[in-house]
């Protein structure tokens, strides 16, 4: 079988700065790491992989420094690498986003069975490039899954989903976003680092290389704007009220009664009538 | 010349930060108040290649290069010292001397134990009158044909209640103590062998420091390292590596306590402003990230220097001397930083301040640094 992990390198701080002008992060401010969601859709595919004997791939888009998540992945068990990386790439939406990284998997992985990704990722949260990427591709895909097992040409999924839990079947080849939870992924072995820095298989493609129309990718292909990001606020407002005791109960109860369980609000009322 | 971390370096960095503060942050208080050992941690440490970091790959080892091996040391240090001086301790002078100096079918049958972590290695040097001076060894190896018979005692034997494959610096001659040094393998299980009660140590509280005792232990000869007065030798060359480890620790300590001074320097208010608008506590934070990192650069040089096959005892000696040094002052400055929260033990600081002390005492005090770094100085300008 074989599995194909895509996966993004996102800024190592949660709280980063951004930039007011471009709205965007200062990405230059972080060291990079393997998105965390990510790590777990390698997880659960070294992990199936190994009992299902499958080949996983570790694919990713981004600045040349993304090669790290790769060698990365190759440490912890995956046994190649794709790195799709272009300047005309930059500025890239979730829409050309998706459909580089399908143009790139119908090239160099062709014949996959299982295509994992992350569910979100932590520095855009949008949870789109995974099933947009499976429309692209033409499969069926499920998001936030957590477990999958394979039968046949089946792929068996297990989710949650609004407080119940899913069992879903889909044939292969598909696609699937993993979940956060219910697994640990594996610290990287030592040695496999060591072995990610010698003789492994990672591919370095550009836009031509997947004979990609350059006007269909990075900012000018993407129809996203970003109109505005702001640092959610907040904070408490402190009210004093003023007056005599009787009033001051009054404009508490006009604010809060709502909210005060019945029995109380009614001994309230009812010493208020003596 | 290239000065910033190269991709493997940078991911080495993170991975063992990763798994160190995963696993050991939320017990390196716990530990160093009980003074106890972490196997648990030891467990998962093992298939993660922690115990064989520089071993070759052909006896189970990660087959690091020097600057990995410190950076590994450094971030287990940073979280807990006395598990990386567990690490150190077992990697540089535990496993190498077996990997530099051992025979084919010595490194066949120890290097995979160690490699793996399943044996713990020690270096049994120190003795009551012996130490800065190796030649004061009075343990004693006699020569009996298949075997020797090792008699005498090892005092502050580091990792010595964990260990299971230590090695021993005896005399076979006490007239003639250096021409007749001599290293041994030892197992744990070899009758005679045992081991004393765990030092009650100031600081790296959490590594099992003890005396060793040897009466009668019969050690075949071919556990016998190099051959019979190789051991001054063999001991210097594992103790300059072994140095590189120390510096490494002691980098890792430093950037701890740093790192501690500078965020709470940043929450502690006094005269309604942060601490750390007061230039007096700006000029420490100024002189320990100065210092760090000069600490820093001299381990990656040894480092380079002995990647590249060239003789590092001379930089190997400046970098735990500065190191060493430098991470007293820093975890020095830092509980002054703190206030009399620094000299509570409810604050890591005070862990650190312990733990940094012996940086400069052991694997060559700071005078036996000077002193190997005066006769390179002195010896280089004839």
């Amino acid at each position: 079988m074989k599995f194909v992990v895509c996966m993004k390198q996102v800024p190592m701080a949660s709280e980063l700065p951004w930039d007011p002008k471009t709205r965007t992060l200062r990405r230059d401010l972080a060291e990079g790491m393997m998105n965390p969601a990510c790590k777990q859709a390698l997880e659960l595919a070294l992990g199936l992989g190994q009992k299902e004997g499958a080949q996983v791939t570790a694919i990713t888009m981004g600045p040349p420094m993304a090669e790290e998540i790769l060698r990365e992945a190759i440490a912890m068990g995956a046994h190649r690498g794709l790195l799709i990386t272009d300047p005309a790439l930059a500025g890239s939406d979730t829409y050309a986003t998706s459909f580089t990284l399908a143009r790139a998997i119908e090239i160099f992985c062709p014949d996959f069975d299982l295509i994992l990704t992350g569910c979100h990722t932590t520095d855009s949260e949008t949870a789109q490039v995974g099933p947009q990427l499976a429309e692209e591709l033409g499969i069926a895909s499920a998001a936030y899954v957590d477990e999958v097992t394979v039968e046949g040409g089946t792929a068996r999924l297990r989710r949650v989903s609004d407080g119940f839990l899913e069992t879903l079947e889909i044939d292969l080849p598909c696609l699937v976003t993993v979940n956060t939870t219910n697994r640990s992924p594996r610290y990287v072995p030592l040695s496999g680092l060591e072995d990610a820095f010698g003789e492994v298989n990672i591919l370095s493609v550009g836009v031509a290389d997947l004979g990609i129309d350059p006007a269909l990718v990075g900012a000018d292909g993407s129809p996203t704007r970003i109109v505005d990001v702001t640092a959610p606020r907040s904070g408490k407002e402190n009210v004093v009220l003023t007056g005599a005791p009787k009033k001051i109960v009054e404009e508490l109860l006009e604010r809060f009664e709502s909210r005060i369980s019945g029995l109380i609000r009614q001994d309230i009322r009812k010493s208020d009538a003596r | 010349m290239r000065l910033d971390p190269c991709m493997k370096h940078k991911l080495v960095r993170k991975a063992v930060r990763e798994f160190a503060e995963a696993e050991l942050g939320p017990i390196a208080h716990d530990i160093d108040r009980d003074a106890r050992f972490p196997w648990e941690v030891v467990e998962k440490m093992r298939p993660l290649n922690f115990f064989g970091l520089q071993v070759s790959r052909d006896f189970g080892g990660a087959g690091l290069d020097s600057i990995s091996y410190a950076i590994a040391v450094e971030e287990i240090s940073r979280i807990s010292g006395a598990m990386g001086l567990c690490v150190t301790v077992h990697n540089s002078v535990g496993a190498y001397p077996i990997e530099r100096f051992g025979t084919e079918d010595q490194k066949r049958r120890f290097l995979p134990r160690l490699a793996s972590g399943e044996s713990i290695g020690a270096f049994c040097l120190t003795e009551a009158n012996a130490g800065s001076d190796a030649s004061g060894v009075e343990t004693i190896a006699v020569d009996a044909g298949e075997c020797f018979v090792l008699n005498g005692t090892k005092i502050f034997v580091t990792n010595g209640g964990v260990c299971s494959l230590p090695l021993v610096f005896a005399v076979s001659d006490p007239s003639d103590p250096t021409g007749s040094s001599c290293v041994f393998v030892v197992e744990k299980t070899m009758p005679g062998f045992s081991v004393g009660e765990m030092e009650d140590l100031c600081g790296m509280r959490a590594n099992p420091v003890s005396s060793i005792f040897l009466e009668d232990v019969r050690v075949p000869r071919e556990n016998l390292i190099g051959g019979i007065g190789d051991g001054t030798k063999i001991a210097l060359a594992t103790l300059d590596t072994g140095r590189i480890g120390i510096a490494a620790q002691a980098v890792g300590i430093a950037q701890a306590a740093f790192e501690a001074a500078v965020k709470y320097s940043k929450e502690r208010q006094q005269f309604k402003r942060p601490i750390s608008s007061f230039q007096s506590i700006q000029n420490m934070i100024a002189d320990m990230a100065v210092s760090i990192d000069a600490a820093r650069l001299l381990v990656y040089r040894v480092c380079a220097v002995r990647d590249a096959g060239g003789r590092f005892g001379k930089e190997a000696a400046m970098a735990k001397l500065y190191a060493s040094t430098i991470c007293s002052e820093v975890a020095s400055k830092a509980v002054q930083i703190h206030g009399g929260y620094g000299y509570s033990k409810e604050y890591d600081v005070e862990r650190y301040f312990r733990d940094a002390k012996v940086t400069e005492i052991y694997e060559g005090t700071s005078e036996i640094q000077r002193m190997v770094i005066s006769r390179w100085v002195l010896s280089e300008s004839m």
